[in-house]
């Protein structure tokens, strides 16, 4: 009899008490649940902003706006933009050194135009221009300043490399 | 009979432990720690050809969440942007030399500005000019990519 009892318990073979290890699994499940925040994925625009650095070159002894007169290209390498904001934030001019690009709040279409201007610029061979600097009015709102730094920064050198260099200053007048 | 009555009731608990290994595990692939660094409250604007940031440094970006009012949030708190970024800017340096990296002007490392989309320019500038003093020149400002948020 005692050897039939035997015989049983070994067959029944070792039970692990699965519940502890039950109760630390809903533990750490509780701690995930509890932390977990899906955040919406966000997107980067890059660009490489140096501090700002003269607006004339003092080689070429042309100031910014004097080309005009002349029709000679200073040997400048940073094309100005100028941008005017309203009291409430939006655009309400954007200029490129001397001729006007967009007037008014920025849409689709203002922007498509802005970006039209500025690809023969950049796209010739012979530019001296290797970087934009936009002169932005002080209660422009960031997100129409971001919109023009997109713009900028989607634009090509003649040689087909993007545009690495966009910054942007207060403007002072 | 009576034997088997005295016998206590015993659930399996198998089926009911790789259920929640399972989910223990989802949990873990999808947390991510830094998601706390960001401040949700901000308003960022939409710009549809922002794409996200691959950064493979070895340090990690200087992460900067500007409210409305031009204030600097870090981890939901506000911090004074001047004394902040000198710190960080500091730190990284102080890093950077212990790896024999002697870094004096602009640092190898990127400033993601989370800011909102109805910021003033030049409460923005402010900041930006701060990280620029203390050696950062690579910004990467945040925008949400498509209409919806």
């Amino acid at each position: 009899m005692s050897r039939r009892r035997h015989r049983k318990k070994n067959k029944k073979g070792v039970e692990l008490n699965l519940a502890a290890m039950l109760d630390m699994a809903f533990q750490l499940l509780t701690f995930f649940i509890l932390t977990f925040r899906p955040a919406p994925i966000e997107g980067h625009l890059s660009v490489n902003m140096p501090p700002p650095i003269p607006q004339t070159n003092v080689e070429s002894r042309v100031t910014v706006g004097d080309e005009g007169a002349g029709g000679v290209i200073p040997a400048l390498h940073a094309l100005h933009m100028y941008v005017t904001a309203t009291e409430g934030g939006d655009v309400e001019q954007v200029r490129l050194e001397s001729s006007i690009l967009a007037n008014g709040p920025l849409s689709e279409g203002a922007l498509a135009g802005i970006a039209k201007r500025l690809r023969p610029v950049f796209g010739e061979h012979n530019v001296l221009y290797d970087r934009i600097q936009i002169e932005v009015g002080r209660n422009l709102r960031y997100e129409e300043l971001l919109k023009l730094v997109d713009v900028c920064s989607q634009q090509k050198q003649g040689d087909g490399s993007p545009i690495g260099k966009v910054s942007f200053v207060e403007m002072q007048r | 009979m009576s034997a088997q009555s005295s016998e206590a009731a015993e659930p399996n608990y198998t089926p009911i432990l790789d259920m929640v290994f399972q989910l223990i595990t989802f949990f873990m692939l999808v947390i991510n720690f830094k998601g706390a660094s960001l401040d949700q409250s901000l308003q960022l604007p939409v710009l549809g050809s922002a794409r996200p940031l691959e950064w493979k440094g070895e340090h990690e970006p200087l992460v900067l969440n500007v409210d409305n009012e031009g204030r600097v949030k870090v981890y939901g708190a506000v911090q004074p942007a001047e004394s902040y970024i000198a710190s960080e800017a500091k730190d990284l340096r102080d890093q950077l030399t212990a790896k024999g990296d002697k870094t004096t002007g602009e640092l190898p490392v990127p400033v993601i500005l989370r800011v909102d989309r109805g910021t003033k320019f030049h409460l923005v500038n402010h900041v930006i000019k701060v990280c620029q003093e203390n050696g950062y020149h690579q910004f990467s400002m945040s925008a949400m990519s498509g209409k919806e948020e």
